[in-house]
């Protein structure tokens, strides 16, 4: 494994579907031994954040991608569907490890 | 940071069902739009003193900023809002709606479920939104969520199903 790419998931107010967001990702990160890290937070949290991606609810994305300080955004439409996560997030390494 | 709650993660003995209680429980609610479902449905969390009526007010100042993110799964909306825009005590309450609402979620509409939640932090609650993504994802928990008749019957389920996780 080379690179860990560092996460950050988050939502408006950071405390609700951006933590069930974060249990969710962890399980298939870890199901699927992606090399990706997480941590949750909210918009804010977007001030000095300096990983690699950002992963949200689907209906925030085109803002957060309107960001400069957002790196790469990834949007999750379902918070309870494992494979729409592992396909995003798989194809995201995917795109950043060449 | 976790620590605290890891023997909690794994018997399952978590921390919904202690953020639920029948008087923040409402059954076939009828809504003109997804505000008034909003409205109606957090009516209970104001209510019973867990949160400010700004805090309802925030719920949807998010939805009309930044569109409906808090639909998010099939028919499920979560409304919840900043902490520090009026959360007083945390707490969920469960919400059905007699007539499925639109959000405007191209994925996830129409909404016939919400979980309305106030939670001041997510650290604290780490265990009581696992069991809740973990309800979410049993499509029997909706079944049997359609069947209740009253409030109590809701409480009942969710303890039971959270026994079970």
């Amino acid at each position: 494994m080379s690179k860990m790419f560092h996460a950050l998931i988050c939502c408006r107010a950071g405390m609700g579907s951006s933590m069930m967001l974060k249990i969710k990702c962890d399980q298939v990160i870890k199901e699927n031994n992606l090399p990706i890290e997480t941590e949750h937070g909210n918009l804010d949290s977007l001030i000095g954040f300096n990983g690699d991606l950002v992963i949200t609810m689907s209906d925030l994305t085109d803002e957060l991608n309107a960001d400069p300080r957002v790196p790469s955004a990834v949007g999750i439409t379902n918070i309870v569907d494992k494979g729409e996560m592992k396909e995003k997030l798989e194809a995201w390494v995917a795109e950043h490890s060449e | 940071m976790w620590a605290g709650h890891t023997s909690k993660e794994r018997t399952g003995d978590c921390m919904l069902s202690d953020l639920l209680s029948e008087e923040l429980v409402l059954l076939d609610v009828e809504a003109s739009d997804w505000e008034d479902a909003i409205r109606k449905g957090a009516q209970p969390l104001v209510d019973n003193k867990k949160v400010t009526p700004a805090y309802v007010d925030d719920i949807v100042k998010g939805v009309n900023e930044l569109g409906p993110y808090i639909v998010i799964t099939e028919h499920v909306a979560l409304p919840h809002a900043r902490p520090e825009s009026g959360a007083l005590e945390s707490a969920i309450g469960i919400v059905t709606l007699k007539e499925p609402v639109e959000f405007g979620s191209a994925d996830n509409d129409p909404v016939k479920f919400m979980f309305p939640l106030a939670a001041k932090d997510s650290d604290a609650h780490i265990g009581a939104l696992q069991s809740l993504v973990e309800l979410l994802s049993d499509p029997d928990f909706f079944t049997q969520l359609e069947k209740c008749a009253t409030p109590k019957d809701v409480v009942e389920l969710v303890h039971d199903k959270e026994r079970s996780l």
